[in-house]
């Protein structure tokens, strides 16, 4: 009997991992006469916004602002959706297990630092909303985080995007090969050694849920005697990927293993497919439109390995014209801070529109990660999430002036002190500088290959 | 006869204590009486209350009775405590005090870092820090004598080290220090880097596996073993059941969590769980008090503050402008302020805490002790979290924490109220066994007439036996000191040291024959000379005399 | 992992290079490029302007000037005239693909390797060289890194077949000035133990310095006689002469303070700074110095936790209000391409459009003494300028034209090129069966 409560309980846990009891501080504002660029609704002039407990209540003219709500004067400036960044590794301690090429039971949410500077940066970005992944040693790594940037708050949890489908991250190509095949001596060290790994765990995931489902039927039955199998945290994460309960984010690049994991997802009956990266995407778009898997692309990165030297700037353009839903990340906390400059590059590479290029940050971000009900666009019910930039922001010449989650500003250029850290180290010294993010650095990529390094060429 | 006897007796003292030493330096061999009366001892029995001029009764290793006019029983050795303060011996509630480092010798390659054996892994809560516990092991000294007489001690090591003990700091055996075993199942977010699980994320996961499997393990064990017939044979495995008492909330998971981070980790995961939880090592947790006490979770505050770099610092190079210089030093000493003013803010916020010295140089405990009073925490709360709540957050105040008749006899004897600034620990009884705790720079201050280094020499029937005796002031009338002679060159340490009027009188332990014999000195001081007699054990006793060496 | 590394290498070998996708060459003959907006830097703007370009420099600029019968005449009505870009400091055409180590060729073994040269490296078929001078940017500093003293830098023009054709006239030793800063996430190092490499690697610049003036002394006095060959202190011997500038890689407040300090201790005649990230801390101390600074890139994140965010995008703008002299870079090789776009945030954080444009046109080309051919639009300066759609700073415009050295570059990289072939692909989406 106890067993089968048990068993109830992990259920729940599992299904219902993100019980946030955190109730997130949500605000009033009121942006007056400001151009609104909703991505979903075009450009509106000389418009007022109004937030009410962290929602959008009004969009129109002339808004009267209710009793002690704080007015914000946007003549001559632009105000559009918080931007959404699919592709990010900041606020995390730590960013990759990369102990073995399976680990999809890790979650992202046990290593979140809500202390992270790099939060505060991003709002002056004019970013409110991210996910933040597990790094790209493994096949299949741990599952990541969707949080709105909360900058200032201690708790982990009141970062949490409530409700915010669950995802995972996958990796293919030279990143696993390199930190187990050629670190380790162990499957994989080549494509086809990925697509094995991914497909031997997910029949044995099948495996596992068929015995736990049989073992459950069993024991229902009047005097049933017998043990239960194992309990696997790793078998029971993949299990959820084969209910549909978890969007898989697979970090991609060469046309190729982009064909194969399709493949795979389709083999397995996977459907919420985000391909991340996908630096070859644009050769192979029409099948991932055919797939209906989304595209989570760099603005221009490139060359910084192998497998994406034959790139181009203008994949977020092909893939877009070609019906594939794209978006623009950073997988940076230096490209965080500027992803509305990087959607503007598609101005260029492609030609595409300003509200298309809004969108590869906005609405298209949030519908990859399945919140684009809460976030993403500007529009009445939606929350109140909103960076206000002085110049357009798809100029080079623009400046994030404000950013404010669920109402709250959370950024002013104007207000804020130089020195925004929430916790400050007692040890710290002023007499040295800090350093520079090397170039071509990317969390997926720079932390595995050093890690790497520090960890497995040594021994 | 007699003549031969004390022969073998003078070879022995000398070539027996050779090689008995190693034990013998540390060992506190049975005093002559294990009934003390410390008087005329100011006693603050339990936080808040205050005895003067009372009497401590200590028998047969508990209190026997406190107060303003408590009978002296007649084999009471007798503490004049004038300008003393007695405390219950402080407990401390997470260090590594007196344990030693298991001896890994398994260094194989791990073929597959993903999947480790779980030692690798740092995964061993079915081992038992009673198995490293090292008596001897100086830190037990170091601690007692910054007036702790119990320590929660837990084994070294990652991840899930073992389960922990609470010790008494004394004792000549692991057993024997032992007052409660598996007290709390020990646990850190720590991880061995280079295999499976090597991040905290990776650390969390594999605790909640390990839970959950431990449940249905246990579960399925009740089962097996109602009736086994016909059903599969479960695999033993003791990681596992190792988990089972933590799974039905019989036995606490002590889990360090020094950081704001790492405290809101653990309770996360112990609301996720459900297990019964403390918290040791905090340094991080007054903006998180609310959560803390929500969780219902007791806490072991870190002793521990950061030294502020400013005051170390010899006017380094520093490239930045004063302003911006001057407003970061003073975040970052706001910012120990804030750490050294967490006691205080636990204690505003109803939480119950005790104290961990994990970490902190046991010379600093003092110091960072008055320094949290300075920043606002209640002397009484300070001394309640040193004592009876530690004992309480520990489940063993009904043996520690006051000085009460009944207790367990371990007391501590301070020359200045704990929180004034020259308090220095005196004595220390743990277990009812005396402890002295002699300091380097007050027996400068307080040079008197036996402090110093006497030459002494022993007529027996066959030769002069020339000993030397360092005598150091301690408490009141107490001295300690050790001697050496020619045949025992290492010196052994005396055990109890007295100087009443002009007699001087003390004592040390040495092996005969294979039986402990208690050798004592007695005589007069006048001035720089000394006569009087040795008595060794059951063999007889022989003149000695000495002379004291000239100061330098 | 080497096997692995030779494997990668020789399947590179075999078929990336004449597997590459290929980029026309470009065109050369007199052209009049009539009706533009012309953004001379040096002279203002020019509205209406004709500009020959003749024999690989231009002939004539200005709006009263006409196009002789013999040129190819370019419309360029509602069109903009810039000279090229430079980028202070890249490494272009000396790395092919950042994690293939047989690709890289800047950094050299040794600490104190100042004889090995760039421009002997220069790749001028590498890929990423298209894929720059697109968006405008026609000539970059080529540097090698590393080392204290990585080698000699070269100018270069991003178009040419040999390393001599790329050559745009300027060659300057690169100094990596010992370091009390954090090198990376990495960098686990105490604060002592940085403070002590600083000091053993001071220790050994400076008995560097010291032998290399000793070398000069010996020189001197032999005459023609030569000393005996010592090409690390031959390498450094037109620094010590002033006839080469030093540029010197310093990034911390604190070490740019000393290299100040260095500098001036050394009589160092002709000095770059470069790097210069915390400028914006000493930015007074630099001016007063008079020493021209390169810095960047601008679109990065601040040294420090508790400095204000925008640190990185605003120091361009600080050190020029303090009066240093400022140039640009994007320390970067595969997206030197960016340079507008960091000039462009320089200019919205303080620098302004004008200096920003200045700071990739004539300040660097007045730092590498070359203003005499770059920079910007002048009679008798090479033909080196692109023709533009609006704001050059701006993703959303457009480059019409682009001439290096009076060669006509198509607008084509192997990035246009794979939008040209997948935009539509042919075959599309095959249906199974």
């Amino acid at each position: 009997m106890k067993v089968l409560r048990w068993q109830i309980v992990i259920a729940l846990l599992v299904t219902f991992p993100m019980a946030a009891t955190a109730q997130p501080d949500v605000g009033d504002v009121l942006i007056r006469n400001g151009t609104l660029l909703t991505v979903t609704n075009g450009t509106l002039e000389n418009t007022d916004l109004l937030i009410r407990k962290g929602k959008i209540t009004a969009i129109g003219k002339n808004l009267t602002a209710p009793e002690g709500c704080r007015v914000i004067d946007a003549t001559g400036l632009f105000v559009m959706p918080g931007i959404i960044d699919a592709h990010s590794h900041i606020a995390l301690e730590a960013i990759n297990e990369m102990s073995s090429p399976l680990t999809p039971e890790v979650r992202m949410r046990d290593a979140l630092n809500p202390l992270d500077i790099s939060i505060y940066r991003a709002l002056a970005g004019g970013v409110t909303t991210i996910q933040t992944l597990h790094g790209s040693a493994n096949a299949i790594g741990g599952q990541s985080v969707v949080m709105k940037l909360r900058y200032g708050t201690l708790n982990p949890t009141e970062l949490i995007f409530e409700g915010a489908p669950r995802g995972i991250k996958f990796a293919l190509g030279e990143n696993p090969t390199r930190v187990h095949g050629a670190g380790h001596n162990m499957v994989p060290r080549t494509r086809m050694g990925v697509e094995f790994v991914i497909r031997s765990a997910l029949t044995e995931a099948r495996e596992y849920q068929k015995k736990w489902d049989e073992y459950n039927e069993q024991k229902m039955k009047r005097g049933f005697r017998g043990a239960p199998p194992e309990y696997d945290d790793r078998l029971e994460t993949l299990a959820e990927i084969l209910r549909g309960n978890i969007i898989v984010h697979c970090h991609s690049y060469r046309a190729d293993e982009i064909v194969m994991i399709m493949k795979v997802c389709r083999d397995f009956g996977i459907k919420k497919l985000v391909l991340q990266h996908a630096n070859e995407g644009f050769k192979v778009a029409p099948e991932i439109a055919a797939f209906g898997a989304m595209a989570s692309v760099f603005s221009d990165a490139w060359a910084y390995k192998f497998e994406v030297y034959y790139s181009t700037a203008y994949n977020a353009a092909i893939l877009t014209r070609n019906g594939v839903l794209t978006s623009i990340n950073s997988d940076d906390p230096g490209v965080i801070r500027h992803l509305y400059h990087e959607a503007s590059k598609t101005l260029k590479y492609g030609g595409l529109s300003r509200d298309e290029a809004l969108a590869l940050i906005t609405i298209n971000p949030a519908k990859q990660l399945g919140i684009d009900n809460r976030v993403g666009s500007l529009e009445v019910g939606k929350d109140g999430d909103v960076a206000i930039f002085r110049g357009h922001p798809l100029s080079i010449y623009t400046v994030p002036v404000m950013t404010i989650v669920d109402g709250i500003v959370r950024f002013d250029r104007e207000k804020d002190p130089d020195d925004m850290r929430i916790y400050v180290d007692p040890e710290e010294r002023f007499d040295q500088s800090g350093f520079e993010v090397p170039e071509g650095y990317h969390d997926c990529l720079g932390t595995a290959t050093e890690t790497f390094h520090q960890l497995f060429e040594s021994h | 006869m007699r003549r031969f006897v004390a022969n073998t007796i003078w070879i022995a003292v000398g070539a027996l204590l050779v090689f008995t030493t190693a034990v013998a330096q540390d060992q506190e061999l049975a005093p002559v009486s294990d009934t003390y009366a410390i008087r005329n001892v100011t006693i603050f029995p339990s936080p808040g209350r205050r005895i003067e001029k009372g009497t401590i009764i200590i028998r047969n290793g508990l209190i026997d009775g406190v107060g303003e006019n408590v009978p002296i029983p007649p084999t009471a050795i007798i503490i004049e405590g004038d300008s003393l303060f007695a405390y219950p011996a402080f407990i401390e509630g997470l260090s590594k005090t007196g344990v030693k480092t298991p001896g890994e010798d398994d260094h194989s390659r791990i073929e597959d870092p993903g999947n480790p054996p779980p030692h690798r892994a740092g995964i061993n809560p079915q081992r038992d820090v009673r198995d490293y516990l090292d008596p001897n092991d100086p830190n037990i000294k170091e601690l007692r004598c910054a007036g702790f007489g119990a320590s929660q001690v837990v084994p070294r090591g990652i991840l899930l080290p073992g389960s922990a003990a609470v010790i008494l700091l004394g004792g000549k055996t692991p057993d024997e220090m032992v007052l409660k075993p598996r007290s709390a199942c020990y646990s850190e977010l720590t991880s061995n880097k280079t295999v499976y699980p090597s991040t905290v994320m990776a650390v969390l996961a594999k605790w909640r596996e390990l839970y959950h499997q431990a449940e249905l393990a246990r579960d399925y064990a009740a089962i097996y073993a109602t009736n086994a017939t016909g059903l599969p044979r479960p695999e033993t495995n003791r990681t596992l059941e190792a988990f089972y008492p933590v799974t039905t909330r019989q036995q606490p998971v002590l889990f360090r969590a020094s950081k704001v981070l790492d405290v809101q980790r653990v309770l996360a995961l112990q609301k996720e769980l459900g297990f019964v939880l403390i918290l040791g090592d905090v340094s991080e947790g007054w903006d998180i008090t609310d959560m803390i006490k929500a969780s219902g979770a007791r806490v072991f505050l870190s002793l521990d503050i950061p030294e502020d770099p400013e005051e170390k610092k010899k006017s380094k190079k520093d490239s930045l402008e004063n302003a911006e210089l001057k407003a970061l030093t003073k975040r970052r000493s706001e910012f120990i302020q804030k750490m050294t003013a967490q006691a205080a803010a636990f204690d505003s916020a109803g939480i119950k805490f005790g104290f961990s010295a994990l970490d902190t140089k046991y010379s600093d405990l003092h110091k960072n002790l008055r320094s949290m009073v300075e920043a606002g925490l209640n002397p009484d709360a300070a001394l309640a979290a040193l004592t009876i709540n530690a004992a309480e957050i520990l489940g063993i105040d009904d043996r520690l924490g006051t000085i009460e008749k009944g207790k367990i006899a371990n007391v501590a004897l301070f020359s200045k109220p704990i929180f004034d600034k020259d308090a220095k620990v005196m004595t220390v009884f743990v277990d009812g066994a005396l402890y002295t705790c002699t300091e380097k720079d007050a027996h400068k201050k307080t040079a008197s007439t036996v402090e110093g280094t006497w030459r002494m020499t022993a007529q027996t029937p066959k030769e002069e036996i020339e000993l030397k005796v360092v005598l150091r002031k301690s408490v009141g009338k107490h001295y300690s000191g050790t001697i050496t002679g020619t045949r025992m060159p290492e010196g052994i340490e005396l055990t109890d040291v007295t100087l009443d009027g002009k007699t001087l009188k003390f004592m040390y332990d040495v092996l005969l024959e294979g039986k402990p014999q208690e050798v004592v000195v007695e005589g007069d001081v006048e001035g720089k000379t000394f006569k009087g007699k040795i008595t060794v054990g059951e063999y007889g006793n022989y003149p000695i005399e000495g002379t004291k060496d000239p100061e330098r | 992992m080497n096997r692995f590394v030779l494997l990668v290498n020789a399947f590179l070998l075999l078929f990336v290079m004449p597997g590459e996708a290929q980029v026309p060459k470009g065109s050369y003959g007199p052209v009049a490029l009539v009706g533009a907006t012309a953004h001379t830097i040096t002279d203002g703007i020019i509205e209406n302007c004709t500009i020959i370009l003749r024999d690989g420099k231009i002939e004539a600029i200005g709006s009263n000037v006409s196009a002789p019968a013999d040129v190819r005449v370019i419309d360029c009505k509602g069109l903009h005239v810039y000279p090229g870009f430079i980028d202070g400091g890249t490494r272009l055409g000396l790395t092919e693909i950042g994690s293939e180590p047989r690709t890289l060729d800047y950094n050299e073994v040794g600490n104190v390797v100042p004889q090995m040269r760039a421009l002997t490296a220069v790749n001028p078929n590498s890929a990423l060289i298209p894929v720059t001078r697109v968006n405008g940017v026609t000539t970059v500093l080529a540097a090698p890194s590393g080392g204290m003293l990585s080698g000699t830098a070269a100018l270069i023009n991003l178009h040419g077949y040999t390393p001599d054709q790329m050559y745009a006239g300027f060659e300057g030793v690169v100094l990596t000035f010992p370091s009390t800063s954090r090198e990376g996430p990495n960098d686990k190092r105490k604060p002592e133990e940085i403070s002590k490499a600083a000091a053993k690697a001071m220790k050994k610049l400076n008995e560097v310095w010291q032998k290399a003036i000793e070398y000069n002394k010996l020189d001197s006095a032999l005459g023609d006689n030569k000393p005996d060959y010592y090409p690390e202190l031959i390498a450094l011997q037109p620094v010590i002469q002033g006839t080469m500038p030093l540029i010197i890689e310093v990034n911390g407040a604190g070490d740019i303070l000393s290299a100040l300090e260095w500098v001036r201790e050394k009589e160092i005649a002709r000095v770059i700074l470069s790097g210069v990230r915390e400028g914006w801390r000493v930015a007074g101390k630099i001016a007063e110095a008079g020493i021209p600074v390169i810095t960047g890139k601008v679109l990065t994140l601040p040294d420090r936790a508790y400095d204000r965010y925008d640190r990185a995008y605003a120091n361009p703008g600080l050190m020029r209000k303090a009066g240093v002299t400022v140039a640009l870079r994007t320390n970067e090789a595969y997206n030197v391409r960016n340079l507008p776009y960091n000039a462009g945030v320089a200019a919205a954080h303080g620098l302004g459009k004008e200096e920003a444009l200045r700071a990739i046109t004539i300040v660097p080309a007045q730092i590498f003494g070359v203003a005499d051919r770059l920079g910007s639009l002048e009679t008798g300066k090479d033909a080196t300028l692109f023709v533009c759609d609006g704001d050059p700073l701006e993703p959303a415009t457009n480059i019409k034209y682009l001439f290096i050295k009076g060669w006509d570059i198509p607008l084509v990289s192997r990035q246009t090129l794979l939008y040209d072939e997948f935009l539509h692909r042919e075959p599309g989406l095959q249906t199974h069966d």
